[in-house]
């Protein structure tokens, strides 16, 4: 019990300022909710047989849609999609984009500028288009396959970030004294720059995978997503498609969107606590 | 001289670049995703004539298996302006499909980021200037929320409300339907007044990005000393606010012109399915739903087009406002 209570308020001080707290909570419910969400809710996933359009009551907490679904247990089980697809590839989206950037930013010269050159063409073609025709011309949707979409086509901002941070530590005097104690390229940017950016990449982490978590609930809504699973993205879409305004059905399109809201805020809220506390250590460095 | 050749032939040669990476994702993804791009462009379920599947068959190539040779043809077609046959549309060639289309999201769209910059400005430099205040910290929170908030909740929200609650806006389309019998003038009010829902639906979903982007810049502005000097002048505060300090903090946000066009793109196109809104969203939405590929292909070639003629523009403009650009 006792070492339950230390890692928590670790984790809870490892969150900067108020704003980074209240993120932390929102994330923690979030998390909750995907962990356990099979025991949390009232009825079985996909579970048809209730009256269609019952508004809210005590035996179904958020109504039922127009296929006579309980809106409140296809919630829970939407936000383990939601939460997993955010959370990989926002993972993958990081990777990629710390390499690039980290890469382009230490070796500078041709390597450098050929990558950005790369990333600068991309930044222009809208992503959500290329996820469009990536996503249509694949025989089968899968959440892997949406995770991987989502994963490979949204690094190209956070690279941009990582080089211009790595590109100002390079100046710093504890990478000359690697290279003079004899350390190769390898070494000097994965063990001594990598940690000292590290409150910079979790801030882009943070970004990215609201952008993943909100691209998810975009490729839902155009009918892109994995059509056997639920996500706040395709409640919503059905919402839509079943004119839920016209039935006064405010249950069935307030709380996908809400939950999609302040699950990116929590993340936000982090990333914003991060970079301010990184910028006050460091005097203000600009990023 | 304000522009200077080097930097004009740089931005052309990127801006061709693109177009041309553009044009080849758009050959080569469909067939790297392990599409079938014979029966994808010309499929005779779809089309439902021999002849008119043979002779696409043969406009493109793909009666050829060489890949060389069907994108020499793809290239030579694209030339011609000919981007297939609509499937759902037919016989429409795609190319007519998203020329009908793109003016209504091209209108929406470029009317939306103009005035979504502008009160996002005038909110980020208040912000800025008294950062801390009750004001800015209002604004930060509400601009922080509304980044977490997709385009197109933002849009059925406000169909809800203004639309079928308070009946201020139609709940869909982009013209009456019996607009053909209307006065020039009538059509114009028409066509602005099933405009004004979309666009307000982007304004407000994109308004976050300028006002976090323009509150930044400023208050890097106001740390320079010549901002302190301009103080210790005596200049008026409504001088430095907006001579010195909103000014030179406006340049900068205006390369972000660029990659936010493409991201408001992105919103409009989902923002478009729930307003019913004819544009290039719609008519991909339906393309996804009726597995029309050459559809889908072409409203993916038409995005990429107008998005980076738009960024070539906001180069050739940019060195306008901002001389120092074009010099190095």
């Amino acid at each position: 019990m006792k070492t339950i209570i230390r890692i928590a308020a670790a984790c809870w001080s490892a969150f900067p300022g108020k704003k980074g707290k209240l993120g932390f909570v929102i994330l923690v419910w979030f998390t909750v909710i995907a962990l356990f969400g099979s025991l949390l809710a009232p009825y079985p996933k996909n579970f048809i047989g209730f009256e269609s359009w019952l508004p809210p009551s005590f035996s179904h907490w958020l109504g039922t849609d127009s296929y006579g679904q309980d809106v409140l247990s296809q919630m829970i089980y939407g936000t383990r999609t939601s939460f997993w697809v955010g959370i990989i590839a926002g993972l993958i989206t990081t990777v990629i984009g710390v390499t690039v950037g980290v890469v382009s930013g230490f070796k500078g010269g041709w390597v450098e500028e050929s990558l950005m050159r790369v990333v600068d063409l991309f930044l222009i073609i809208p992503t959500l288009a290329l996820m469009i025709i990536l996503a249509s011309f694949l025989p089968s949707m899968g959440i892997v396959s949406t995770i991987l979409i989502i994963g490979c086509l949204s690094w190209l901002y956070m690279a941009r970030s990582i080089r211009s941070q790595t590109m100002s530590e390079r100046q710093s005097g504890y990478v000359e004294a690697a290279r003079t104690i004899g350390m190769n390229d390898a070494e000097i940017m994965f063990r001594e720059i990598l940690p000292n950016i590290v409150p910079v990449i979790l801030a882009n982490l943070v970004l990215v995978t609201t952008q993943a978590v909100l691209a998810e609930a975009g490729l839902s809504f155009l009918g892109l997503g994995d059509p056997t699973n639920v996500s706040w993205g395709t409640i919503l879409a059905l919402a839509n498609a079943n004119n839920a305004v016209l039935f006064h059905a405010w249950w069935w399109i307030l709380p996908p969107g809400l939950a999609i809201a302040f699950f990116c805020f929590g993340f936000i809220l982090i990333g914003n606590g991060i970079l301010e506390k990184y910028r006050a250590n460091r005097g203000n460095a600009a990023l | 001289m304000r522009y200077n050749s080097v930097y004009l032939l740089k931005r052309l040669g990127f801006a061709f670049i693109t177009l041309y990476v553009a044009i080849t994702l758009n050959f080569l993804l469909p067939r790297l995703m392990g599409g079938d791009p014979a029966s994808a462009l010309a499929s005779e379920k779809a089309l439902g004539s021999q002849e008119v599947v043979k002779a696409l068959k043969a406009q493109f190539g793909l009666d050829n298996p060489s890949l060389l040779y069907q994108y020499a043809k793809y290239l030579n077609q694209l030339l011609h302006g000919n981007l297939g046959v609509s499937y759902a549309n037919y016989p429409s060639p795609v190319a007519d499909v998203m020329v009908k289309a793109l003016p209504w999201t091209f209108g929406t769209v470029l009317t939306a980021t103009l005035l979504s910059y502008l009160v996002g400005w005038l909110i980020g430099i208040r912000g800025a200037w008294k950062a801390g205040s009750l004001f800015d910290n209002s604004t930060l929170f509400t601009a922080f929320f509304l980044n977490s908030v997709p385009f197109f909740w933002i849009a059925i929200i406000f169909i809800m409300i203004f639309s079928f609650y308070l009946e201020w806006f139609p709940l869909g389309q982009a013209i009456d339907p019996g607009i053909d019998s209307f006065s020039a003038l009538d059509k114009i009010k028409s066509v602005l007044y099933h405009a004004f829902l979309p666009v307000f639906t982007l304004i407000i979903a994109t308004l976050a990005g300028h006002i976090l982007v323009l509150r930044n810049n400023l208050m890097r502005v106001l740390s320079e000393d010549y901002m302190l000097l301009a103080k210790a002048k005596g200049l008026s505060a409504a001088r430095r606010k907006y001579a010195y300090g909103a000014r030179n903090a406006l340049l900068p946000s205006f390369t972000g012109f660029m990659t936010s066009l493409g991201h408001v793109i992105g919103g409009a196109i989902t923002t478009e399915i729930v307003f019913s809104y004819p544009g290039v969203g719609l008519v991909t939405f339906n393309a996804i739903l009726n597995h029309d590929y050459p559809l889908i292909q072409g409203s993916f070639l038409f995005i990429a087009v107008s998005v980076i003629v738009c960024n070539l523009i906001a180069d050739l403009v940019y060195p306008l406002i901002d001389p120092r650009v074009a010099l190095n």
